[in-house]
């Protein structure tokens, strides 16, 4: 999908409406309320988590995918971790927080596609590690308008990390 | 006093017992130790050739708890040197990975070529009459050696030769780093993250931790019912099998069953597998029937091939990194062969990481499970109570040597017997005199 983050901006309305969604979107990951949350995803979504490398200043930035997930094997990671006895790094859960702030929206050239990107700041603690840690990075997502509202079609989140530091990652960005 | 000169006065690895005391595996004295007596005196892996094909490309490894620029020069020739200026300490490069000429000290400007070679300083003119600036050249890995695209530096320079630290364990290792004849590919920079648990946590779970598999993978055995009938009948595969060697070397191979639809035993891309000619009749056969292997080259290099897809098979290499008695960090590499395709690697990629990569299903359960058990293992209490190798005890005496199979062949594959070789192997660099 090609994603144009100079295109025409979304008039205030369409804003706020997207705002919306994602502050939405954000409570059903918070809630672990996984089937509200897939079913606000296209069937042909993409979710990609990508960290970063340290390059010297004028070199080619460098990222590359921890997740690179089509609908299939996102939904098997859904899968995974929503079931108690299927998952070990989110039973118990994870207790999370995800704040999304620096909202932009772009009209894009298929009309239906609205490129947001916003800032996030995803806190967790979990059983063994109370004092928790932090996942913090840009997304842009592709929302999709269908019938009266909005899915999502693209998720690709970048993190301002080049180790992750907490762990293998279980929950969702 | 008390608890803690108890714990001292217990044995690491109680080869009568089967049993190895917490210990090693949470305090910083112990890792101390491995570090003087295991990391600077054996071989480490540095990187992949691929990982730096061209003329100064480098990438930043550790060796031992040092960090190294490992660089390729003008002629094509491999340099490991100390991250670290003979001035005043600072690392000379500060990236990742990239392509340098020269590496210039941002401290002080000092300068050096690919090779570590110190050009010139700012201040040349006010060294002494005569001194000669390349005495202060980085200090270099003094050993450097390639493995079938591996390469692997040690920082003692008496060190017994590569091939002879890999011994009869190359025959396990090499089919799946040169088994096609341009050999394999790393298909993306290395995963990296860390986790609060000691390095052999890892290093023991690839050496063949078949037990953990139905456990702790519940999740992505589950979703994936092919797998999972895979994973069962191979576990009691009475073919699969665990090797140990001398250097401490382990692995684990599981073999599938008889009685599957007849395209499960398409275990290779069957448009890869003619390509196979790097390999001997004997590997071949090894190849043969390959659901999973699994393994450890001792001390902290890892590796798996595995199916990821309908018609992919990845190979994950793994470091466990030791930063201290109770943290790593882990570097994940997806390889698949050169001569694959780029819809093949791409998807090889994308499905090695979801499996295995620093969000990977599988990744995201032993990682929890390995910190659980450091962080309660860390206590005086828990310290007495040594961890159970016990399922190795009746299998340890009972191999096969000198047959088909090189190294020490151990069935079934689902004992600890293959782990506790590795600590027993461990055990024995550890108790080498200084």
């Amino acid at each position: 999908m090609t994603i144009q983050s100079s295109a025409r901006p979304v008039d205030t309305l369409l804003y706020i409406e997207l705002q919306r969604f994602l502050f939405r979107e954000a409570k059903f990951l918070d809630r672990r309320d996984y089937q509200s949350w897939l079913a606000l995803l296209t069937d042909d979504v993409t979710y990609r988590v990508r960290i970063r490398s340290f390059r010297d200043s004028g070199a080619a930035e460098t990222d590359y995918a921890v997740v690179d997930d089509g609908p299939v094997e996102l939904r098997k990671r859904v899968a995974q971790i929503s079931n108690a006895r299927l998952s070990r790094a989110e039973n118990p859960p994870s207790l999370t927080r995800r704040l999304i702030t620096n909202v932009e929206a772009f009209h894009q050239a298929d009309e239906a596609d609205i490129l947001v990107e916003s800032s996030l700041l995803a806190f967790r603690t979990r059983s063994g590690i109370p004092e928790g840690g932090f996942y913090i990075g840009k997304r842009h997502d592709v929302l999709r308008r269908t019938g009266d509202g909005f899915q999502l079609a693209c998720r690709d989140v970048r993190l301002d990390q080049t180790v992750l530091l907490e762990g293998a990652l279980s929950i969702l960005l | 006093m008390g608890f803690s000169r108890r714990v001292q006065d217990q044995c690491w690895v109680d080869e009568a017992a089967a049993t190895v005391s917490r210990q090693v595996f949470v305090d910083d004295g112990v890792f101390q130790q491995e570090m003087d007596r295991i990391f600077f005196r054996t071989w480490g892996f540095l990187c992949h050739e691929t990982e730096i094909e061209n003329a100064g490309n480098f990438v930043i490894r550790r060796l031992g708890s040092a960090q190294v620029v490992v660089t390729r020069d003008d002629q094509g020739t491999v340099h490991a040197v100390l991250n670290s200026c003979r001035h005043r300490g600072a690392q000379i490069c500060r990236s990742d990975s990239g392509n340098a000429r020269h590496f210039v000290c941002p401290y002080h400007g000092w300068t050096y070529d690919r090779t570590g070679k110190l050009v010139t300083t700012t201040f040349d003119q006010h060294f002494p009459n005569g001194f000669k600036l390349s005495d202060l050249s980085l200090p270099k890995v003094p050993r450097l050696e390639h493995h079938k695209g591996l390469i692997f530096g040690c920082w003692d320079p008496d060190v017994a030769s590569l091939a002879d630290h890999l011994g009869e364990f190359a025959w396990y290792l090499d089919p799946f780093l040169a088994r096609s004849p341009l050999g394999m590919e790393v298909l993306a920079p290395p995963h990296r993250w860390r986790t609060r648990c000691n390095w052999k946590v890892g290093a023991l779970n690839f050496a063949g931790d078949s037990q953990h598999v139905l456990t702790t993978h519940a999740g992505p055995l589950t979703l994936d019912p092919v797998r999972a009938a895979r994973a069962g009948f191979a576990t009691a595969a009475e073919n699969s099998f665990q090797v140990s060697t001398d250097q401490g070397h382990a692995c684990t191979l599981t073999y599938l069953a008889p009685g599957l639809p007849a395209e499960a035993y398409q275990t290779h891309p069957p448009d890869l597998e003619p390509l196979y000619t790097g390999i001997t009749p004997d590997q071949r056969e090894m190849l043969k029937n390959l659901r999973v292997i699994v393994g450890t080259v001792f001390p902290n290099l890892s590796f798996i091939e595995t199916q990821v897809g309908p018609s992919e098979k990845a190979i994950i290499m793994r470091q466990w990194s030791p930063i201290s008695g109770t943290e790593m960090e882990v570097l994940s590499w997806v390889l698949a062969e050169r001569e694959a395709s780029p819809d093949y690697k791409k998807e090889v990629l994308r499905k090695g990481i979801h499996n295995f990569g620093a969000a990977g299903v599988f990744e995201q359960d032993d990682v929890e499970l390995w910190a659980s058990a450091t962080a309660a293992s860390n206590n005086p209490i828990a310290l007495q109570y040594p961890y159970s190798f016990h399922t190795a005890l009746p299998y340890l005496q009972k191999f096969e040597a000198n047959g088909k199979w090189p190294g020490r062949v151990y069935r079934p594959a689902d004992t600890e017997v293959a782990q506790f070789e590795f600590m027993r192997q461990w055990n024995r660099w550890m108790q080498a005199p200084a």
